[in-house]
């Protein structure tokens, strides 16, 4: 019989199950949120080894072990765990309990966090870990976490996860039994029990975290990991419905082509410390979906735009302020400015954001603009009318925007602020010298998404840490490009080089003809509709 | 726009000399409340213009919605008293949380003290762009 001795029973053990996606951006994420809180891995819990009945897993895992030394966990959350419900639906997504919250509420959170629960036993076979379960109440907190489930009052059930395999009614109770020698009192609930008890059988996945076939010769082979622990949260299935309601979110009022997906805007947010509170800005604002995700956390937001016409929406109901009141937040500060003249119409005697959080124009979706003429003479405009020209834009190369972006966040944001942005990466790309820089910021997470073969984007998190010195403006925007121009083009000429690998794609011939072909139709059809109400 | 946002906007078009603070001629003036945090308010007061948050209220107040300003808009005093530990009493607090983030200026313009160039708001939101020859 196997122990897999470093998980400990005297100290408080939570199993912390990922979802398969976003690979790169879960533990950044989880680390943020538990630093809303003053928790650190390593400092105030330590991660455990997962046990492993191979080895070396080459494939991800989505599971973490935390440890937390049972007095410091009394102390942090409410462990009497009693599953009453959080009542109000979107109050749980912003606020952080500062008294003692769950352990639950703090990590749901987490957008790519599945389930939480508290580990009872773990190993890399089912009998090591319904051994190591036996141990529980051998340890100082695991005796004490076996005493609050004694209660009488309490009904509880077992739940059977098993990936890639199946297993027949009869085999799944067979499972469950071995695990009756912990006598609960109670009795057994099929619907809402006080206490779920999650039985895991953990197998390799593969890299779209799909179950390796699990039967070879007719054999069934052995699981990876098997862990028995109690759900978190309590009565509900917290498992996905404490995360915000991302439905909810698709079904906004006012939704663009540059609309942000709601997933990676949730984990933006998280990634940028948001909370009840936070200063938060967005220099490219578009059609509020960071912002607005800002405002659910309990931000006060405020956003500018170059682009009247995206910030004005498309109506009095559809715009980004309809965004904002279709989820009862107050309203943000939009104002139409140019971030590349951010120091011209804002006078910041004192850095004021918390956070940034954007996703800037890079030429793919939306081409970027600043002030200026493309004219050779700059021409005054007459007195008369002045106050309804729109002033002519010209293009604002990439380099350019994430240089002003880096600037005006190291001029604006508080000391520990954080800027949170979104940046093209083609597959040829150095994190280490083909991000932008500036002497007041550091880098504190560069996380991959791909989209496609060819292109992802990097969602990078930058914390101040330096104060800005508005004299040497000059100077930090001139060493923003480590290797000069050619980092910056990169991302600059994503477009076209896109549209490049797109044309040596086979059928894009025709998807283009088809596309322009659509565009005509629609064309055709908005001129029907105005022609109608003329 | 909140009074909040207009603490800290200015005009800086070619040849202004001072366009700080800029003068508030509002057409129309909303009231929506929203949650007090005394934390929030105090950590925020060493990072604003004092003077011209009451510029600006004092704008409010004349040119607004005149019902508005007699029922909701609360008076400030001249300066911001501490108590020893450098703590503003919550009344004054609650007050100045009404003052910079519940009024909001959604119809009117912005004027410059210095050239009179005028920056219109619409929707609630301020139009800052510059021409080029503003540059």
């Amino acid at each position: 019989m196997e122990h897999h001795s470093e998980i400990s029973h005297n100290r408080y053990n939570v199993l912390i199950e990922f979802a398969h996606i976003h690979l790169e951006f879960q533990r950044p994420e989880l680390e943020s949120v538990l630093s809303l809180h003053d928790i650190a891995i390593g400092r105030d819990c330590i991660e455990v080894p997962l046990p492993s009945s191979i080895p070396t897993v080459e494939n991800y895992r989505p599971f973490l072990i935390l440890s937390f030394d049972y007095h410091y966990a009394k102390e942090k959350f409410n462990l009497d765990d009693d599953g009453y419900v959080i009542q109000s639906d979107m109050s749980r997504f912003s606020k952080i309990d500062r008294t003692k919250p769950t352990i639950a509420s703090v990590l749901s959170r987490c957008t790519l966090i599945r389930s939480a629960i508290e580990l009872w036993g773990a190993g890399p076979s089912f009998d090591s870990c319904v051994e190591h379960a036996r141990q529980l109440s051998s340890g100082c907190a695991g005796r004490i976490t076996l005493e609050n489930c004694m209660k009488l009052s309490s009904s509880w059930k077992i739940t059977i996860h098993t990936l890639g395999t199946k297993f027949n009614r009869e085999e799944q109770n067979d499972m469950r039994m071995k695990f009756a020698f912990f006598n609960l009192p109670g009795k057994v609930q099929m619907v809402n029990p006080t206490n779920e008890f999650l039985l895991i059988r953990e197998v390799e996945l593969d890299p779209k975290g799909t179950p390796l076939s699990q039967e070879r010769d007719n054999f069934l082979s052995p699981p990876l990991a098997v862990y028995y622990g109690r759900v978190l949260g309590g009565i509900r299935d917290w498992r996905g419905n404490g995360r915000l309601d991302q439905f909810s979110l698709k079904k906004r009022s006012y939704l663009g082509p540059t609309s942000m997906d709601a997933e990676l805007s949730l984990i933006m947010t998280n990634l940028g410390l948001v909370r009840n509170g936070s200063f938060c800005f967005d220099p490219f604002v578009g059609t509020g979906s960071i912002l607005l995700t800002c405002g659910l956390r309990g931000g006060y937001c405020v956003g500018t735009d170059i682009d009247i016409r995206v910030l004005r929406g498309r109506s009095d109901e559809e715009n980004v302020l309809s965004n904002f009141k279709q989820f009862r937040l107050n309203r943000p500060d939009l104002i139409r400015s140019d971030n590349a003249l951010y120091h011209r119409h804002y006078r910041m005697n004192k850095p004021i954001y918390d956070v940034i959080v954007t996703d800037p124009p890079y030429g793919i979706r939306a081409g970027a603009r600043k002030s200026g003429t493309k004219e050779e003479k700059i021409r005054a405009i007459p007195e008369d009318r002045r106050h309804d020209h729109i002033a002519q834009t010209k293009v604002y190369p990439v380099s350019d925007v994430m240089g002003d972006l880096l600037d005006v966040s190291a001029r604006t944001l508080v000391m520990g602020g954080r800027l949170v942005y979104i940046i093209p990466s083609m597959r040829d790309f150095d994190v280490e010298k083909d991000l932008p820089n500036h002497e007041c910021l550091e880098i504190a997470h560069v996380c991959y998404q791909p989209l496609q073969t060819e292109l992802g984007r990097r969602v990078v998190v930058m914390k101040k840490v330096k104060e800005y010195d508005p004299s040497l403006r000059e100077s930090y925007l001139s060493s923003v490009w480590i290797n000069g121009p050619e980092s910056a083009e990169k991302c600059a000429n994503i477009r076209e080089r896109l549209l490049e690998a797109a044309k040596l794609k086979p059928g894009y011939e025709e998807k283009a003809a088809y596309r322009k072909k659509r565009r005509q139709i629609t064309r055709e059809e908005k001129k029907k509709q105005r022609a109608k109400h003329v | 726009m909140r009074l909040l946002t207009h603490n800290y906007m200015q005009s800086t078009v070619k040849g202004t000399e001072r366009g700080y603070p800029l003068k508030i001629e509002a057409t129309k003036i909303e009231f929506e409340a929203s949650p007090f945090d005394a934390e929030f308010i105090q950590a925020l007061l060493p990072k604003i213009d004092y003077t011209t948050l009451l510029f600006a209220l004092k704008q409010i107040s004349e040119n607004g919605n005149a019902d508005l300003a007699q029922t909701i808009i609360p008076e400030l005093p001249e300066s911001i008293k501490e108590d020893g530990e450098g703590e503003v009493d919550e009344a004054l607090l609650k007050k100045l949380h009404t003052v910079m983030f519940d009024i909001h200026v959604v119809e009117g313009e912005l004027v410059c003290p210095d050239t009179g160039r005028r920056f219109n708001i619409k929707m609630g939101i301020p139009n800052m762009i510059l021409h080029a020859d503003e540059l």
